[in-house]
């Protein structure tokens, strides 16, 4: 009965104690207002600076992988060894596979050689829309084609040829036998250059069409020895329709990721074999690893200024104190109850500073989304708690040793008024 | 166990900080209930007796034995227990929390001996006249305010000494009365008082009064009141 008695009366010394304590570090931090505000501008300024760089590190690969499709397609899918095309309804059963990925545009191609002043080209039947997605970087001087019966000429071609946007030239197909007539999958220049050995002046079947060139191509690669035009025009010229020599997709993933979706392509639709595009997705991992890495060492230097900041702070803001240490002390405090208190204040002042800071900190990763990469940035929950915490232990650690050093303060220095 | 008659006694106490004998083999006994008031010039050493009898800082030497209680060789923990336990500071410069009301601050020192109690520190308050000023920061409370609640947070623990300097150093005559006042009540009431002052009418107030000077005692005197 006494032991109950007295285990409640413990109990009730406690509670009245620890509602005092946190009652003491309530007013500190509430009513000496310009010296808190001190404080938390410290912690709160590292923890803006903090969130913001991790905020558009965490986003970044989200953000420059979609930049980067602006250098062009970064997976290609081509036939099966020994098909000779891929079938349109392969491309379903990659459009199914790729559903979970941000596709930001495909281009099917299908190559031809066609004849221009009796000189053989290769040219491109695709879907010009698609292409401008795939491609942007694409320099056309003059205008994309606008609908059929236009085409584009790649700049090498216009110089070959003497001809500019506006121009109308006459296409040939169906002219020449051998296999430097129908391209095999990928790029190539100037059709059967390189087929000297075949017969060239084999005429069976002649399809001719008008053309009017809406723009020439500039791209610094092999397009610019290429003929685009619509896929409708060069199967009305050339005939057939509804195969691919290759389907050009724009992605944004990284590489690894690039090299998963390409293999499951192989394996899992008929008649289709997928690649990514090596050097493209190894020079966006590149990339990204440079900036990550570059932001990394912006965040420790801001750490780094960021406690040292609060140091000061923390030291200035427990000098300011020293006497009201000593009157703790004075009154019976001993140097782990003033250390405690101090210590609570500096972490109640740190999740103030670290609360404020992530708060304007996704402000200025936003303002700095939108004006670099023109979009917004998403809010990392965890990251924001990861950042309070951070905050607050930079607080807690900034002020132990002013603190330790504050605690260890004489009592006696109240009475000697000091 | 019957308390001992002198709540303080000092053997040949010594302070010695370098070359400076700030207290020089001083031995004293207040006994219980006594109104002792200490005099004399500034580096006589007045204050570091307090401290020392206050349990601020240990004597170079000699035996300070207060309530029974040997504080010569304690550590700073044990002096911390004995200043929260035995002993009530009043302070000249009055030394409350800027940050915390005339309540929170009688409840700082009951925090600090054993556990905050609203009422009785409100019932302090009133007892030094400020209940109506509670929840007053001392930045909003005058000089004789201000001290009446230093007073209020000393008495708050029930300390078997109270230790004042220079109590009314800082007040003006009326404000200064109102604290004797308060001292000749808590005396009547059978409180231990020893009161620093340089001021002869307030140390004429006590029934002893001790003079130092250079850090030795050169006077002793009693007071007879009616």
């Amino acid at each position: 009965m006494a032991n109950d008695v007295g285990a409640r009366a413990g109990t009730v010394a406690r509670r009245a104690r620890r509602a005092m304590f946190w009652r003491m570090v309530a007013r500190s931090v509430t009513r000496r207002r310009s010296r808190v505000l001190i404080a938390v501008l410290a912690v709160g300024i590292g923890a803006t600076t903090l969130f913001a760089l991790a905020s558009i590190a965490i986003d970044i690969p989200r953000q420059m992988t979609r930049e980067m499709r602006a250098y062009g397609a970064n997976l290609l899918v081509m036939p099966q060894d020994g098909d000779s095309a891929v079938p349109v309804a392969a491309l379903a059963g990659i459009d199914h596979l790729l559903e979970a990925a941000e596709v930001v545009g495909r281009a099917p191609y299908r190559y031809e050689t066609l004849r221009l002043n009796q000189a053989p080209y290769l040219t491109a039947g695709t879907d010009l829309g698609a292409v401008r997605k795939v491609s942007p970087y694409w320099y056309v001087e003059g205008d994309w084609p606008g609908g059929p019966g236009e085409v584009l000429i790649g700049q090498d071609i216009a110089e070959w040829a003497d001809l500019g946007a506006g121009d109308q030239i006459e296409l040939v197909a169906g002219a020449l036998g051998g296999p430097a007539a129908s391209a095999d999958a990928g790029l190539g220049g100037q059709a059967g250059s390189d087929g000297g050995d075949q017969p060239q002046d084999v005429i069976e079947e002649e399809a001719t069409g008008l053309f009017a060139v809406a723009g020439v191509l500039t791209t610094g690669g092999t397009e610019d020895e290429l003929i685009l035009m619509a896929l409708g025009d060069l199967e009305n010229l050339a005939g057939g329709a509804g195969e691919y020599d290759v389907v050009e997709y724009s992605v944004a993933a990284d590489s690894a990721q690039i090299e998963e979706l390409a293999g499951r392509i192989s394996a899992q639709v008929q008649g289709v074999a997928a690649a990514p595009v090596k050097r493209l997705t190894e020079s966006d991992d590149y990339v990204l690893s440079m900036l990550r890495s570059l932001l990394a060492l912006i965040a420790v230097i801001v750490l780094v200024l960021t406690m040292i900041g609060v140091s000061t702070t923390m030291m200035a803001v427990v000098a300011e104190r020293q006497g009201e240490i000593a009157l703790r002390k004075a009154l019976g405090a001993n140097v782990r109850e003033v250390e405690r208190e101090f210590l609570s204040e500096g972490l109640a002042l740190g999740a103030v500073g670290g609360i404020l800071g992530t708060g304007l900190g996704y402000l200025l990763a936003q303002v700095i989304s939108l004006n670099v990469f023109h979009r917004s940035v998403g809010m990392t929950w965890w990251l924001a708690v990861v950042s309070v915490a951070v905050s607050t232990l930079v607080a807690w650690v900034a002020a132990l040793v002013p603190v330790r050093r504050a605690a260890e303060v004489d009592p006696a220095t109240v009475l000697r008024g000091e | 166990m019957t308390e001992p008659r002198d709540l303080l006694e000092l053997a040949e106490v010594s302070k010695v900080y370098g070359d400076l004998r700030a207290l020089d083999e001083v031995s004293l006994s207040v006994p219980r209930g006594q109104w002792l008031s200490i005099v004399g010039p500034s580096g006589s050493g007045k204050t570091t007796l307090m401290n020392i009898v206050g349990a601020m800082d240990r004597a170079s030497s000699g035996s300070v034995l207060l309530d029974g209680v040997e504080l010569s060789g304690m550590s700073p923990k044990e002096l911390a227990q004995i200043r929260r336990d035995t002993v009530g500071l009043i302070f000249q410069k009055f030394h409350l929390i800027g940050h915390l009301t005339a309540l929170e601050n009688v409840m700082v020192a009951q925090y600090y001996h054993s556990m905050p109690d609203e009422p009785e520190a409100l019932a302090a308050l009133d007892r030094v006249g400020l209940r109506e000023r509670a929840a007053h920061l001392p930045s909003q409370l005058s000089g004789g305010e201000q001290q009446r609640v230093c007073i209020a947070r000393a008495l708050i623990n029930y300390p078997a000494l109270i230790l004042a300097d220079e109590p009314t150093g800082n007040l003006d005559a009326a404000n200064e009365q109102i604290v004797l006042d308060i001292f000749r009540t808590l005396h009547s009431e059978g409180a231990t008082l020893i009161v620093v002052t340089h001021d002869p009418d307030v140390a004429a107030e006590g029934q002893r009064e001790v003079a130092l000077d250079h850090g030795r005692m050169v006077r002793e005197v009693f007071h007879v009141h009616p």
